[in-house]
């Protein structure tokens, strides 16, 4: 008998009489499901507030674009491919196929002729694509082995899965095709090839062997639910919430303490409960992908620290002391009352726990004190896990609470608390190098100035530093920009200061900066540090400074594009590579100006293997600048080899920290003549003279 | 007559610092504005002997405390025995030599005594009241301190008093019987781990030879000891020496090392890095070796030199050999 084609669907649960069995399974596991993922709930509910539910659109959109489609994933391509494969023929499988049959049974069948087939040809597509996704991953995870995995038992087992779920839903497929060929069946691929495999088959055992493969199927499927929460497998929703909760706040800004809050007793983060919710929750989005390790200048130059792993570690210790805070909460109404805590502990081990310094134990003050605050690992992360302000947060309470950090900052702290600048140069000397260009001070100028330029303590102080300086100086005059200098008001923009946890010296010196600034009138401040750049452009707004803030090397290619300045393309020939500063690059997202600069100087640009979002830290970043490296290799060396391996006469920066790192770089090398660390407003200058 | 000053006398290995022969020198002229006595507190292992020489200082009294568990510096067993017998003497003024040790001791002491105690002062004057003089902000003011309440308690900076001269005396040597109560003593000292043994400690230095990149290696580095023993100078580095390998951490002055404010400073082959002047500005004379006329230690010096290092440290080490024979 001919079905017409607008008729045809398959019969549900064909050859299974007991599939209402299948639901109450369902039913239990998703009970269980539910009381688990409860049980979670409080786990991340010991975190404190944090609102991430504002701007629903562009949350939404995260998700579509990040989660559905993978944009950060893709950018490595073979294993974001993979992992897009899988997950595409995850949600074929589960969400199209599975979905739709279990939805039809308990309604009308709503799919059926065309639309049927066309479902369940994609659907068996996908589901192929999965399947050679699940072996790519299992190809690169256990024969190329990429040093950025670690191979736990869960790794293995939910490839398995993946793969045993798989295959047998085409082998299903398969025997039910030999036992009753139905018609329009050119469409279920997937069956078709796995039919093969039956040909020659009886009806009757490929009925009963049908039959017994589907529980199996259907089973290790629903049951496979029980193992997403203890598994990484949990990352498929907390991924999803995490790119939702995202922070959409400017990049670089990190938050205030308040210090005035007389009942805060604790600054940054002590204990993981300290932590907000955010941050507790990061750690169930995170499945060791180790896009952040692989990017991490800390790890790659062998510091203990790996962004994966500090993340793992959190996780760890918030599934051990976790639980011992609740049940503290069960007796006593609160988690961190010390009589509670007590009374909740019942064994030696949950003293041991309890007892457990979050920093120090479980993780060690080495680490947090080896991250430069690149941002590398952040712009990498798929699910937007945040790990620099997790390390700011302990930075903070080591400094504010410990007084425990490297001693080498002491010096630095001391310094821009007497003088205003890390290094102690006395504070009536800051305006010293512009006394011979004469640079008009603001307090002298009548009347509104268009560009406060804003040199910082490099650029006042330090002597290439002072070199960028003069030249932005030149350059401002070569093309008529009226300007003026704050002088000896300027003080540091204090970014070293709050990045090394010293969230008071910082918010002293912005405090003051601010007051300053504002008994000024100008319509923008231009600046040639991205530190002092990032900080007063996205943080001081916190403290009531609203300014126009803008680097010097935007300024500079506005001005070349506004025709002000018409640089000559003199240095024909010269190659040149530009090294991008973290804070300009991967805070501001600033990548374009600066190398439309070097280029319309007439440089041959040459682009490093890791540049723009992937640029490599300089080794200065996050207060790294005042401290020691005395672990693994320099990271200023390499960069510096980096740099070299694309034989340049000329590394270019925008960044008066970056100079000072790839300078001592290339002394180190003893390369001292033939390659020059380079400004790019030196180079502009070069030109335009 | 009643003690009126009263010296933490610091010995490091049976040797007398020289911060503590400045202080008992002085201390001898304030005691004598204040009409008392001068007395001095020697705490130790086997000091006993130094004792004998104390009245070449003026001494009039010298309290010893030899024990065994004195041997090494604890901060529970020193504080037991300095504050018994500043409390026994009852002294106006206790002064300490404000060095690593007394940084930590001379709190303590006074918190047992509730004495107030001024730390690092660079300045003393003895009248009707006691004034010291503390450096702040990086040393761009200067405050000065009363302490009230009896006694005053004060570490003062090594090198900034002096040695006084003054007419010897002969010390009466009192042995205070020590009893270490040894439940109280929660500190071992198990092992010291010494770096550079004999060489003359970096921030106390009278004279600093520093060597930067210019050095070109660290065998070049034997021209800068050779100088530096000629004047009982301490050799320094800066920091791209150091992270060359040349030298190791404990010779970095800088930003990242060490502070340092001798009375001269001979940076040889010293580019002048903001990060390495940082750590030795407040010099009070800089002398600069470099081939390089502009660079920028040249800034900073009081004397340059502009020539080949190599050529010219041999010559200065000849010419002081000279000076100093």
């Amino acid at each position: 008998m001919e079905v017409p084609i607008t008729e045809v669907f398959r019969e549900h649960y064909w050859n299974v009489p007991l599939h209402l069995l299948l639901y109450a399974v369902t039913v239990i596991v998703a009970v269980v499901f539910l009381v688990m993922l409860w049980k979670r709930f409080q786990l991340w509910r010991l975190g404190g507030a944090d609102r991430r539910i504002d701007k629903i659109g562009a949350r939404i959109w995260t998700v579509i674009v990040q989660g559905f489609f993978h944009a950060r994933q893709l950018r490595d391509i073979f294993p974001g491919g993979m992992h897009f494969m899988i997950l595409w023929g995850f949600i074929g499988l589960f969400v199209l196929g599975a979905l739709v049959d279990f939805i039809q049974i308990l309604t009308v069948p709503f799919v059926k002729g065309i639309p049927y087939l066309s479902l369940s040809f994609i659907v068996d597509l996908l589901g192929i694509i999965g399947l050679i996704g699940v072996l790519i991953a299992a190809f690169r995870r256990y024969v190329l082995r990429p040093d950025r995995l670690d191979n736990k038992p869960e790794d293995g087992i939910i490839l398995a899965l993946l793969f045993v779920i798989l295959v047998t839903g085409y082998l299903i497929e398969g025997l039910r095709l030999v036992a009753e060929p139905p018609h329009y069946t050119d469409y279920e691929i997937g069956g078709i090839l796995a039919s093969y495999l039956f040909a020659g088959m009886s009806q009757q055992t490929a009925l009963a062997a049908h039959h017994i493969l589907w529980w199996f199927h259907g089973l290790l499927a629903i049951l496979s639910v029980l193992y997403f929460i203890p598994s990484k497998l949990f990352h498929i929703a907390a991924g999803a919430v995490n790119q939702f909760c995202r922070d959409l706040g400017p990049k670089g800004a990190l938050k205030p303490v308040d210090l005035e809050d007389e009942d805060i007793e604790v600054f940054g983060v002590e204990k993981i409960e300290d932590f907000t919710w955010k941050n507790l929750f990061d750690t169930e989005a995170c499945v060791r992908c180790g896009r952040c390790q692989d990017n991490c200048p800390a790890y790659l130059s062998k510091k203990p620290l790996t962004p994966k792993q500090l993340i793992q570690d959190l996780k760890t210790h918030l599934n051990e002391r976790g639980p011992i805070l609740l049940a503290a909460k069960a007796k006593g109404g609160s988690a961190d009352g010390e009589a509670q805590q007590e009374a909740a502990v019942t064994s030696e081990a949950d003293q041991a726990i309890l007892d457990k310094a979050l920093v120090g134990e479980v993780i060690e003050d080495e680490i947090i004190w080896a991250c430069t605050t690149c941002r590398a690992c952040m712009e990498q992360c798929p699910m937007f896990i945040e790990h620099i302000p997790k390390i700011v947060e302990m930075r903070r309470n080591l400094v504010l609470g410990e007084s425990r950090f490297p001693s080498e900052a002491q010096l630095a702290f001391k310094n821009m608390e007497n003088n205003g600048n890390p290094w102690g140069v006395g504070w009536a000397s800051r305006a010293d190098w512009a006394e011979e260009p004469e640079v008009p001070i603001i307090s002298d100028v009548d009347g509104e100035v268009d560009v406060l330029f804003w040199p910082g303590c490099s650029g006042a102080f330090d002597d290439h530093g002072k070199k960028i300086s003069l030249a932005m100086v030149k350059l401002m005059r070569a093309a008529g920009v009226n300007f003026a200098i704050l002088g000896v008001e300027e003080k540091c923009c204090g970014d070293s200061a709050r990045r090394l946890g010293n969230e008071y010296l910082y918010q002293m010196l912005v405090q003051e900066n601010v007051e300053n600034l504002k008994q000024y009138k100008f319509k923008r401040i231009v600046t040639t540090c991205p530190h002092c750049f990032n900080t007063l452009k996205h943080e001081y707004p916190q403290f009531g400074g609203d300014f126009t803030v803008v680097h010097h090397t935007e300024f500079l290619n506005e001005l070349i594009e506004r025709g002000s300045l018409k640089p000559q393309m003199a240095v024909g020939g010269l190659t040149c590579t530009y090294h991008d500063s973290c804070y300009l690059g991967r805070y501001n997202d600033i990548y374009e100006a600066p190398r439309e600069i070097i280029e319309a100087t007439g440089y041959n640009l040459v682009e490093m293997n890791r540049s723009f979002g992937k640029g490599f830290c300089c080794g200065a970043g996050g207060g790294r600048m005042w401290l020691e490296e005395d672990l693994g290799v320099r990271i200023n060396t390499m960069r510096t080899e980096q740099a070299l391996e694309k034989n340049v006469e000329v590394i270019a920066t925008g960044c008066p920290f970056c100079s000072v790192m790839l300078s001592d770089g290339l002394k180190e090398k003893g390369i001292e003549e033939g390659v020059q660390v380079l400004d790019v407003a030196e180079i502009l200058q070069q030109a335009i003279s | 007559m009643a003690t009126a000053v009263l010296v933490y006398a610091e010995q490091n290995e049976g040797q007398l610092r020289k911060v503590s022969v400045e202080l008992l020198t002085q201390g001898r002229l304030m005691a004598d504005k204040m009409g008392g006595d001068l007395a001095a507190i020697l705490v130790g292992s086997g000091v006993g002997s130094l004792a004998a020489d104390f009245g070449q200082y003026g001494v009039d009294k010298v309290f010893v405390a030899d024990d065994a568990g004195l041997a090494d510096y604890t901060t529970d067993a020193y504080t037991q025995v300095v504050s018994g017998i500043v409390k026994e003497q009852d002294p106006q003024l206790v002064l300490f030599g404000n060095t690593a040790l007394t940084k930590d001791l001379a709190p303590r002491v006074a918190q047992r005594l509730n004495a107030g105690l001024a730390m690092d002062c660079t300045g003393i004057e003895v009248g009707d009241t006691i004034v010291l003089e503390r450096p702040i902000y990086a040393g761009k003011a200067i405050t000065k301190v009363e302490v009230s309440g009896k006694p005053v308690m004060a570490t003062m900076r090594p090198n900034v008093l002096g040695i006084a001269e003054v007419a010897a005396k002969s010390a009466e040597v009192v042995n205070v019987p020590v009893q270490l109560d040894a439940a109280s003593l929660k500190q071992i000292v198990k092992e010291i781990v010494r770096k550079a043994a004999g060489k003359i400690e970096l921030t106390e230095a009278n004279i600093i030879v520093s060597g930067g990149r210019g050095m070109k290696g660290p065998e070049n580095f034997g021209i800068l000891e050779e100088l530096a023993s000629v004047l009982g100078a301490a050799v320094g580095a800066t920091r791209a020496a150091v992270d060359s390998g040349w030298v190791s951490h404990d010779y970095q002055v800088g930003q990242t090392g060490k502070t340092v404010a001798p009375t001269l400073y001979i940076a040889c082959g010293v580019s002048g890095a903001i990060q390495h002047l940082a750590g030795m500005s407040s010099s009070k004379f800089i002398v600069a070796v470099n081939k390089d006329p502009e660079a920028n230690i040249f800034n900073f010096a009081d004397y340059g030199i502009v020539g080949d290092l190599f050529k010219v440290v041999p010559v200065l080490t000849e010419e002081f050999k000279k000076m100093l024979a």
